[in-house]
Order: C-alpha cells, then sequence, then structure tokens
C-alpha cells in the first residue's frame, strides 16, 4: 500500500541526514515497546547512528501477560536487528500511581516515573540523547488538553534536559499511524509488527479506570487475553478490555436516562435501565476534553434476546444521552451480567479506525461478544461485562 | 502548485486538513492565525483553510488568542477561504450572523442534507454522512450568506458568501470518517483554481 502524498523513501532521507546532525558523535537510547511506533523511530535512528543507539524496553508492570519478554526475543531477531535491555519497573511505577483515582494525574505520574527511568539508563549508558516514537496524534492532543501521552515533553514546554538529563529525538513526530506502517514496510519491518495494533505508552494503567488495585490489573490482564484471543480473526484496528468498578452515581441530573434510551430503542421503559459509573472516563467533545461519565444501558434479556444487537437503535441511544448531559462521554450495552461475584465491571472496546483521530464502534457479532463475556465471567472475578458503544468524538478510544 | 495555507487555531483535526491538502497535490502547512498578511504573500498563499478549535465564539467582545487573531484575518485578507467548525462559526460572529449554545449538540456520525450543491458540496446530493463534534453552532447565518446544508439537530452545516469565495462548514471534511469529505476539498480546489486563473 502507499499513501498519496507521502514517500517513504524521501523521509528516510531527510530524517536520517536530520538525526545525524542532531545526534552527532554521540549516543542515544531508543526508548522500544514492541509498538510499531516505537519500533520504526528506533530503526530509523539505527540508520543514522548504528552501534551509537541503545535500545531499552521498560517494563513497567501495565504490560500484557509474558509481553517484555516476547517483544525483547522479536525485536532481537536478525531481521530487525535490536539488540533490546529489559529494565524492570513494575513496582515503581506501581507505587507512584497509587490511590491516584484521576485520570491526569495517573498518566502524568507515569510519566515522570518513565523519564527518571530513561534518565538513569541513559547515564549508566553514557547517552545525551533519547530517541521515541512520538507520532503526531500524541502532541496533538496533549498540546490540545485532550490528554496527556506519556511520551510528550518538549511540545508542552518541559525541558528534558534539564529534567532528566537528556535530549529527546522524534524521527517520526509529523507522521499519523498509518504513514508510520508504510515506512515500516519500507523498512522491512514484519507485517505482525508493522500491523500490530497500537497499545497505550501507560499500558493497563488507562484501562484500570479509577485507582489501581492489583485485583483489578489482574482481572485486566487475563480479560484483556481473553478480548484479545475472541476478537483477532476480525481484524478491527482496535480492540481491547477495560475494567471499573460497580459504584453508581445518585446525582438527580442522571435521571429519566431509563427512558431516554428505551425512547431510543423503542423499548418500553420497564425494559431497560442505565446505571452511570461513579469514575470518569476520558472524551473529546466539541474539541475539548471531556472528562466525565460512562452510562451503561441494560436490556431486559428476554427483550435482548428478542432483539438481538440493535446496532443502529444502540447508536441512536447513545448519541441521545451523550447530547442530552454534557456530563456523560462514554455509553455502553451490557452483554451479561452475574447475580453473585465482585463488584467490577469488565468493558469490551473494538473500534475501526485509520488514524485514531477518528473511530467508529465495529459491529462485533452479538454472538461473539456474548462468548467473549462467557469466558470473562468464568474468570469469577468480575460480575458484569459491557460493550463500549461510543464513537470517538465523544469518547476517545482508550478509556483513560 | 497551489499553496493553501491552514490556519492553526489549536484544534486536534487542524493537522489533518494540512495532510488532506497534501495528499490532493496542495502545498499546505499550518501557519498561526496571527501571521501578518505580507506573510501570506511572501509563501505564496491561493487561498486559506481555517480549522476548528475548542473555543467558544458567541461573541466578537469576548473573543481572545488565536480567535480573535482568526477573527481579524477574515476581515482583512482577500483570498478564497474555506473555514471548519469553530472558525465556520466565527465566520458567523465575525460578519454580523449569530452563534449560541446548540440545543443538541453533535458528535460523531450525523446525516447532512445538502440543499444547494453548486460549490464546495458540487456532488454531494441529497446527502451525506459527516463527523462532527460541537457544542455550539450558527443560530443565523450572517448578511450576504446563504445556507448550503442543514442536519437534524443545526441548520447551518455549510454556507458560502453569495459574491466573495468564503465557504463555512460545521462538519470536519478532514476526518478519515466524513466518507465524501475529500470531495469538499476537491471542489474548493477547484474554486480555487479558477480564481487564480480570473
Amino acid at each position: 500500500m502507499t499513501l498519496e502524498g507521502f514517500r517513504p523513501s524521501s523521509y528516510l532521507t531527510s530524517e536520517t541526514a536530520r538525526l545525524q546532525e542532531t545526534i552527532g558523535d554521540s549516543k542515544a537510547i531508543a526508548a522500544v515497546s514492541g509498538g510499531v511506533d516505537s519500533t520504526v523511530a528506533a530503526l530509523v535512528a539505527k540508520r543514522a547512528l548504528g552501534d551509537r543507539l541503545f535500545p531499552i524496553f521498560v517494563d513497567t508492570g501495565f504490560l500484557r501477560i509474558g509481553e517484555p519478554e516476547s517483544v525483547k526475543a522479536r525485536l532481537g531477531e536478525s531481521s530487525l536487528g535490536l539488540r533490546v535491555k529489559l529494565v524492570k519497573a513494575g513496582g515503581r511505577f506501581l507505587e507512584a500511581t497509587r490511590g491516584e483515582a484521576m485520570a491526569e494525574e495517573k498518566r502524568k505520574k507515569f510519566r515522570e516515573t518513565f523519564y527518571q527511568v530513561l534518565g538513569e539508563e541513559a547515564r549508566k549508558d553514557g547517552c545525551d540523547f533519547v530517541v521515541q516514537g512520538t507520532i503526531a496524534p500524541d502532541w496533538i492532543e496533549t498540546q490540545g488538553g485532550i490528554k496527556t501521552q506519556h511520551n510528550v515533553l518538549e511540545q508542552v514546554g518541559i525541558d528534558s534536559l534539564s529534567a532528566y538529563g537528556f535530549r529527546v529525538v522524534e524521527p517520526i513526530s509529523e507522521l499519523y499511524k498509518d504513514q508510520v506502517r508504510v515506512l515500516g514496510r519500507h523498512l522491512d519491518v514484519p507485517k505482525d509488527l508493522s500491523e500490530r495494533q497500537p497499545f497505550p505508552g501507560p499500558g493497563l494503567l488507562v484501562r484500570c479506570v479509577g485507582t489501581v488495585s492489583k485485583k483489578k490489573l489482574d482481572l485486566l490482564k487475563f480479560s484483556t487475553k481473553i478480548v484479545e484471543e475472541k476478537l483477532g480473526p476480525f481484524n478491527y484496528d482496535q480492540y481491547f478490555a477495560g475494567v471499573i468498578e460497580n459504584r453508581f452515581t445518585e446525582e438527580p441530573v442522571y435521571e429519566g436516562l431509563d427512558e431516554t434510551a428505551a425512547g431510543a430503542l423503542g423499548l418500553p421503559a420497564s425494559e431497560t435501565r442505565v446505571d452511570v459509573f461513579e469514575d470518569r472516563v476520558t472524551g473529546v467533545k466539541g474539541d475539548t476534553r471531556s472528562y466525565g461519565r460512562l452510562a451503561g444501558i441494560k436490556i431486559k434479556d428476554d427483550s435482548r434476546e428478542t432483539y438481538g444487537w440493535l446496532p443502529e437503535k444502540l447508536r441512536l441511544a447513545q448519541s441521545s444521552i451523550v447530547e442530552k448531559l454534557a456530563e456523560v462521554t462514554r455509553v455502553a450495552v451490557l452483554i451479561k451480567e452475574k447475580r453473585t461475584g465482585p463488584p467490577l465491571s469488565v468493558i469490551v472496546r473494538a473500534v475501526s479506525t485509520r488514524d485514531f483521530m477518528t473511530a467508529a464502534v465495529a459491529q462485533v457479532p452479538w454472538k461473539i461478544l456474548k462468548d467473549i463475556a462467557d469466558s470473562i465471567l468464568r474468570l469469577r472475578s468480575s460480575s458484569r461485562v459491557y460493550y463500549d458503544i461510543t464513537p470517538k468524538p465523544p469518547a476517545t478510544i482508550e478509556f483513560e | 502548485m497551489t499553496t493553501i495555507p491552514v490556519v492553526y487555531v489549536k484544534g486536534q483535526y487542524n493537522h489533518l486538513i494540512a495532510r488532506r491538502l497534501q495528499e490532493l497535490g496542495v502545498d499546505s502547512h499550518l501557519t498561526p492565525p496571527s501571521t501578518p498578511l505580507e506573510k501570506f504573500e511572501v509563501m505564496g498563499a491561493d487561498a486559506l483553510v481555517m480549522g476548528g478549535g475548542p473555543q467558544s465564539v458567541r461573541s466578537l467582545d469576548t473573543l481572545t488568542g488565536e480567535l480573535r487573531d482568526a477573527s481579524n484575518l477574515m476581515t482583512k485578507i482577500r483570498l478564497p477561504m474555506l473555514c471548519i467548525c469553530v472558525t465556520h462559526q466565527l465566520m458567523a460572529t465575525t460578519f454580523g450572523g449569530a452563534t449560541n449554545l446548540a440545543k443538541r449538540p453533535e458528535f460523531g456520525p450525523v446525516e447532512v442534507s445538502v440543499s444547494d450543491e453548486d460549490t464546495i458540496l458540487a456532488g454531494l446530493k441529497p446527502s451525506f454522512t459527516a463527523w462532527e463534534s460541537h457544542n455550539d453552532e450558527i443560530v443565523s447565518a450572517p448578511p450576504g450568506f446563504k445556507v448550503l446544508a442543514s442536519s437534524d439537530n443545526c441548520s447551518v452545516q455549510a454556507m458560502r458568501h453569495e459574491k466573495m469565495n468564503l465557504f463555512g462548514v460545521q462538519f470536519h471534511p478532514e476526518v478519515y470518517h466524513t466518507s465524501k469529505g475529500a470531495d469538499v476539498f476537491k471542489n474548493f480546489l477547484k474554486i480555487v483554481d479558477d480564481y487564480k486563473r480570473a
């Protein structure tokens, strides 16, 4: 695939020259995660620096099961030749984010710890520079105050040299994901890596809505595995799980949402129920960050069996609720619940998107969603499983 | 080559506009609304596109920062101009129309009905799905402007000046999910070409 107006070879030539000029004879760390952005950024830098580039993978503890080891092995294969040093820092990240419920604070504490760790590694290896895979949506969203991406410093006025002891270099910061993938293919990055679905830098931290606990994080790791296995064959652009506590707000402003949802769905109000979660989730309404509520629609089981997925009606219910209340940024529909079980909900999300600036809800077959819910509930670590039915905007792709 | 700077008013999609224009073979980069008129001449600008942003533009007196600069720029520059989302609303506020809080805001996919397909909406009749993200909307188009399209929630989805090459759209033609969005830019480029020849 080629994209109009984007020529990977000339991009590579000019970027390699720019890196050589910036970095000179110094050494640089490349922060890699196994994702396409950091892999491509590291490969571009390797062309410019050769052996003066030191790829480092920071294990933040917010990664998927088996991820650090598999990434290290994969990037080290001869076709890529990135000899990665694994730095285990899970305990530090958990400590830094402990007790923090606000999404932006969690992201900022993550960023602080992340760069402290990189700063220490840079000093050990005598590196003056850190190469990272920041891309256009990262700095656009951070600068616009939508959310703090962990890999954006200079665009928001943080001087990395005085704060952490190194200078940041971003070889692909003007590109979007689809352009990065084209560049990756040009650099012979294997297809499973160049097409890999994105995984946020702060990882499972931003899919663990509200405060992080070991219980939530473990449920999230196993649910993520289930969702990735079951949805993998469908080739959606992105699909994952989130976890939120079953605490619901009683604020009067949310009364009447049962009727709003029922009206849009064409069902009697007695057939539906809307629960509004206490913990907040991130959205973007009118180009502004909106840190609001998640509304969960329940359609009574017998109606649900009759009506199945109802994608068009659910879309209408979703838009009616977010248009009616500025406070609501996301709507999810209950797939299945258990009367007993820990008070946690898993939210499944799957979207189609090209550049991650806008996203449409994937129409996953209802049978598959039920199958996922059954598998997750069998873990006995949660009592509800929802499917997120909110496009971007008004929601962001990730929960926080 | 056609040169169309994108006036950056801090919207998330502003950078995407430049990308779309580059894909159509246009020389396009972001430039702040405080850019002096002479500088547009130096860069050889043939037209301008102004993007969206997070601000509210309900009154000229309360405009600040980029949007105040953008409003000034609109009144001074004599080039074809396409204004998107908040700068579409700013065009109404600047030229004597009115912008206010929308009765029902729009986020995500919206069906836009075309009433006049002569110019930037050529080929898009009777309707198309566009992506939106706005809390405010134009409640009355300014004098001299004609409404080109509307949606269930919003009466001025697109407008143009009757005589000058000034166009505004509430929706986002630059995002991937507005599948006919490229047509809006192609139509605008045609208008710019005619303007260059004239």
